[in-house]
Parts: C-alpha cells; sequence; structure tokens
C-alpha cells in the first residue's frame, strides 16, 4: 500500500504536476504531435481505402468479360463456354444476356443517357471469365480472340496494362504516404525529445540528488517517460477525435459516393482509427522520452 | 588466533588497488592503493587538481577508473553495471561543497526526499520522524520547515549532512564541506563529522582546510599530481607537503 502511493506519488502525480509546469515549454511537442497523428490518422484512413480499391481492381481485373456476337448461335458459345472452362487457369465462367448488360449499363454513372439516346440494345451479351491469375488474363483473351462466337469488333474487355497502371499508382501514393509520414514522425520525435531535454534540465538538481543518493532508475527515468506519455496521450486523444469528427462529417454527408471512393471505411473503422491514432500517440510520446533520456540523461 | 578478530583484520570499507583514471591523455589519478576500514575519519588532502574529487567520484560510481579495481562494501565499483549503481549509492552518503539541496522542498522534506526516492516502503511518517531524528542529530530540529533560502550557509550543510546520514549508510564522502563557510561554521560542521565516524560510518573529507586538518589529528591521505604521495595515519602532526605548493 505504502509502495503504490510512494510509487504513484513520485511517477504518476510528480509527473502530471511537472507536464503542467512545463505546459508552455511542451506546447510545440504537442502541436506538432498532433498535427502528426491526425495526418497518420486521415493518411492511414485514405491508405486503408486505396487498399480495399485495389482488392475490388484487382478482382474486377481479373474478370474478363468475352463479348459474344449478336448472331452468335447456342451451339457456337456452348462450345466457347466449354473451351474456356476446361482451362485450368479459369475459375468459372458466367452468362450475361444482352437484357442483363443493359440493366447493367443503365445502373452506371454516365451511361443511362447513352442508353436513352438510342432505340436498340447495344450492348452485348457476354461470357464473364473469372481468371484466377490476373497474369493471366491476356492468355485468356488470346485464347478467345479469333473465336466463332466472339465480336470481331470488340471481343473483350482485357485491357493491357490497366491492372498495372492503377497498381503502380497505388505504391507510388503508398511510399509518398509513408515518406511522408517518416519525415512528420521525425519531425515529431525530435520535438519532442528536445522538450524531454527541457524538462530534464529544468530538474536538473532533483535528478543529480536522486541520481546521487541512490534512487534506482526506473524511479529517476519514469517521470520522464510519463511525461512524454502524457504529451502524446493528449496529441492522440485531439488527433483522434478530429479524425473521427472529419470521417463522420464525410460519411455522413455523402454515404454513397464516399463508399465509391473510399471503400471500407464506416463508422466503426473510423473509431478504431481514432482509438489506434490515440495509442500510437502514447507509444511515440514515451518512445521519443525514452530516446531522449538515453541521450541526456546518464547514470 | 581464532576467534579473536581484531578491527584492523576486518576487510577495508573501500579498497583502491592499482586505480588510475585518465581524460584523455591526462591522467587525474595514477596508481592509487587505498583502503578505508569502518569507522575511519579520514582527510583527503592535496592542491587544486591533485586529483581529490576524481577519487571521490571514483568511490561513488559517477565514474570508472580507467584501470585498476575499486570496491566499495564490499561492491566492485569498478564494474558495476549502470542498472547497479543505484546498490553502491545508496551505501555511500555525500555532502558537497555547494549543499545541492533542492529549493523548493523544506529542511525535513530534502531529508525525507532522499530517503523515500531511495526505498518506496518508507511511509510518509517513518520518513517524516526519521527526516526528524537525523535533523536533530545536525542540530536543526528547530528548522525543519526552513527552505534553504531561510537558512545560513552552515544550517545548509547541516542539513546536506542530515540527507547524507538519514538512510545510515557505511561511507559518507563530502567534497569540501567547509569550503563555503566561515572558520567558526567550518569548525561545526568538521565536529559534526567527527561525531558521524565516531558512531561507525567511514567519513572521508576532501579538503583545502589545513587548519582543520592539523588540529583534528586524523588520517590524512595526500594527493599530488593525481598520486598519493602519502598517507598519514592518525594522531600524527605531519608536513603537509602539499601546503606549500598550493
Amino acid at each position: 500500500m505504502v509502495v503504490t502511493r510512494n510509487a504513484g506519488r513520485y511517477l504518476f502525480h510528480g509527473a502530471f504536476r511537472n507536464w503542467l509546469r512545463n505546459l508552455a515549454g511542451t506546447a510545440p511537442a504537442l502541436g506538432s504531435m498532433t498535427l502528426l497523428l491526425l495526418l497518420s490518422g486521415l493518411v492511414g484512413l485514405s491508405g486503408f481505402a486505396m487498399r480495399n480499391l485495389a482488392i475490388t481492381e484487382a478482382h474486377d481485373a481479373s474478370l474478363l468479360h468475352v463479348y459474344l456476337r449478336d448472331d452468335a448461335t447456342d451451339d457456337q458459345v456452348a462450345a466457347l463456354r466449354a473451351r474456356i472452362e476446361a482451362d485450368h487457369r479459369v475459375a468459372g465462367v458466367g452468362y450475361t444476356t444482352k437484357a442483363q448488360a443493359l440493366a447493367r449499363a443503365q445502373r452506371r454513372p454516365g451511361l443511362p443517357e447513352l442508353v436513352d439516346a438510342t432505340d436498340s440494345n447495344p450492348f452485348p451479351a457476354s461470357l464473364d471469365v473469372q481468371v484466377k491469375q490476373v497474369s493471366d488474363v491476356g492468355a485468356i483473351d488470346a485464347l478467345v480472340h479469333d473465336d466463332a462466337a466472339v465480336d470481331p469488333g470488340y471481343p473483350t474487355s482485357y485491357d493491357q496494362g490497366a491492372y498495372q497502371r492503377i497498381q503502380q499508382v497505388m505504391l507510388g501514393a503508398a511510399i509518398a504516404g509513408a515518406a511522408f509520414l517518416l519525415l512528420l514522425g521525425f519531425v515529431a520525435l525530435t520535438v519532442t525529445a528536445n522538450s524531454i531535454r527541457s524538462a530534464i534540465h529544468a530538474r536538473r538538481d532533483e535528478v543529480t540528488i536522486m541520481q546521487l543518493v541512490g534512487a534506482p532508475r526506473w524511479m529517476v527515468r519514469g517521470p520522464f517517460v510519463i511525461e512524454g506519455a502524457l504529451t502524446g496521450g493528449f496529441a492522440g486523444l485531439a488527433a483522434g477525435i478530429v479524425t473521427l469528427l472529419i470521417s463522420l462529417a464525410l460519411i455522413s454527408a455523402g454515404s454513397s459516393s464516399f463508399a465509391q471512393v473510399a471503400p471500407g471505411v464506416t463508422v466503426e473503422v473510423a473509431i478504431v482509427a481514432a482509438l489506434l491514432v490515440f495509442v500510437v500517440g502514447i507509444a511515440l510520446g514515451s518512445g521519443s522520452s525514452l530516446f531522449s533520456l538515453r541521450k541526456h540523461l546518464e547514470s | 588466533m581464532p576467534g579473536s578478530v581484531t578491527f584492523c583484520e576486518l576487510p577495508s570499507l573501500v579498497e583502491f588497488v592499482g586505480v588510475t583514471r585518465s581524460y584523455g591523455s591526462r591522467v587525474a589519478v595514477e596508481d592509487i592503493h587505498l583502503g578505508l576500514d569502518p569507522g575511519e575519519l579520514v582527510f583527503l588532502v592535496g592542491p587544486s587538481g591533485a586529483g581529490k574529487t576524481t577519487l571521490l567520484k571514483l568511490i561513488n560510481r559517477e565514474i570508472r577508473p580507467t584501470c585498476g579495481e575499486v570496491w566499495v562494501d564490499g561492491l566492485p565499483a569498478h564494474q558495476l553495471s549502470a542498472s547497479k549503481v543505484a546498490d553502491l549509492r545508496r551505501r555511500v552518503g555525500v555532502v558537497f561543497q555547494d549543499y545541492k539541496l533542492l529549493p523548493r522542498l523544506t529542511a525535513l522534506e530534502n531529508v525525507a526526499f532522499a530517503l523515500q526516492v531511495t526505498d518506496l516502503r518508507i511511509s510518509d511518517e517513518e520518513a517524516r520522524d526519521r527526516g526528524l531524528d537525523a535533523l536533530d542529530a545536525v542540530g536543526l530540529g528547530d528548522r525543519a520547515d526552513a527552505f534553504p533560502h531561510q537558512l545560513s550557509g552552515g544550517q545548509q550543510q547541516r542539513v546536506a549532512v542530515a540527507r547524507a546520514v538519514v538512510s545510515q549508510p557505511p561511507l559518507l564522502i563530502a567534497d569540501e564541506p567547509t569550503g563555503n563557510l566561515d572558520v567558526e561554521t567550518a569548525w561545526q560542521i568538521t565536529d559534526l563529522l567527527e561525531d558521524i565516524a565516531n558512531f561507525g560510518t567511514t567519513v572521508l573529507v576532501a579538503t583545502h582546510n589545513v587548519e582543520i586538518v592539523k588540529r583534528m589529528q586524523r588520517r590524512v591521505l595526500t594527493l599530488v599530481d593525481g598520486r598519493l604521495v602519502r598517507d598519514q595515519p592518525a594522531g600524527r602532526v605531519g608536513r603537509l607537503a602539499w601546503a606549500a605548493w598550493s
């Protein structure tokens, strides 16, 4: 009981009191860390949405639509389907009629006007081939390209390099995001470590006395680590709340379009992101404190 | 003779074995061999830069020797890891010329602080009682609630001594404890250190005060240019060789 009370007083109460006392000196660290964590939260959510987009794109890219001639006979279509299904690289084959293709087109942005402009149904029936590996889509395209049942003018949906271009864009975005976060992280770590160094300097006499009378290391260092955790925790709390509010505002402002632009980002995901931002703030604050202590507080 | 262990046959509380400490190319202390027994009051003298403070820092493991061994109360200070240094320092009370009291704490709080940060099992009541006992012992029981700026230099040094001995360490080291004090107060502090030694604590005092060293007639270690040039036993009045040089 006595040990708990003394530890609480010297570690937590002392740290909180000193943190409040040094708030003016800590403010730059608090600000930069809040900014970093807010951007981390938003970049993290964007990354999550991009990952979901990439998964969707990968799925779409491995789905090859084989467009059929309007005058293709059922036997020709059946033969083509059998040939495709026999290929070990194919996971499955579906069939879309002209009417279904028209209905699907009418649900896509911009296409209803095009549909209304013509009396006939311009959309062909298709065999929808789910290929196991994206890299095999080109081979399947070549396999069906010259079949008698296939539309010679626009045989398939295969767009060589489209998926690779998307991947490249996403990889570039991920690298840029990571580099940006690393830079901000470095700045936040440096500023926080400096604020802890100032705190150590301000309490140099107390630290010296503690070291000379034989206080254990954790007792000397603990309050500074907790001070760093407080800075990171408050920054994380502020950044987490703002991240959550921004996410909720975007979700409620345009739920359908937001779901298309940022698939998978729901209220639950936003809450988890806010909590993560808070936890990362605490870890970042105490981590930079430890770094500063190792550097500036020799035994 | 079996069963008759004399005081002199006890192992030294502090033992230096061929200790050298260098700062780059400058040698601060060189090839020091030394033993301090329990309950001794020993003066460490020498001109400025002779290595007195370096020797005290070696005992308190503020620095490590470049070579040689330093043993303090059975602990190898020369090879202690950073995590074990606190164990050694709990066995060594330290007094400085500039007192090093925390200005926002009262005299009693300064003493109790040193006690509680080294042992969390000590309650506030126990820390207060032991702190008051220590302040009483140095003659400041009635100034326990005074802040350092409300005390004279001598009184502040007494508080520093109380802080150093409150946990009853076997060794007390003092670096120029009378350096900032007038003659009369310096004598009071020296008497206090002697009392502490009489109660069984080994006291090592680094000082420039020739008058005190001569009149106390205690063991005197003389350092010159980092070398222990003389180890004068207690009870002898010797010529302080270094005094002519300083």
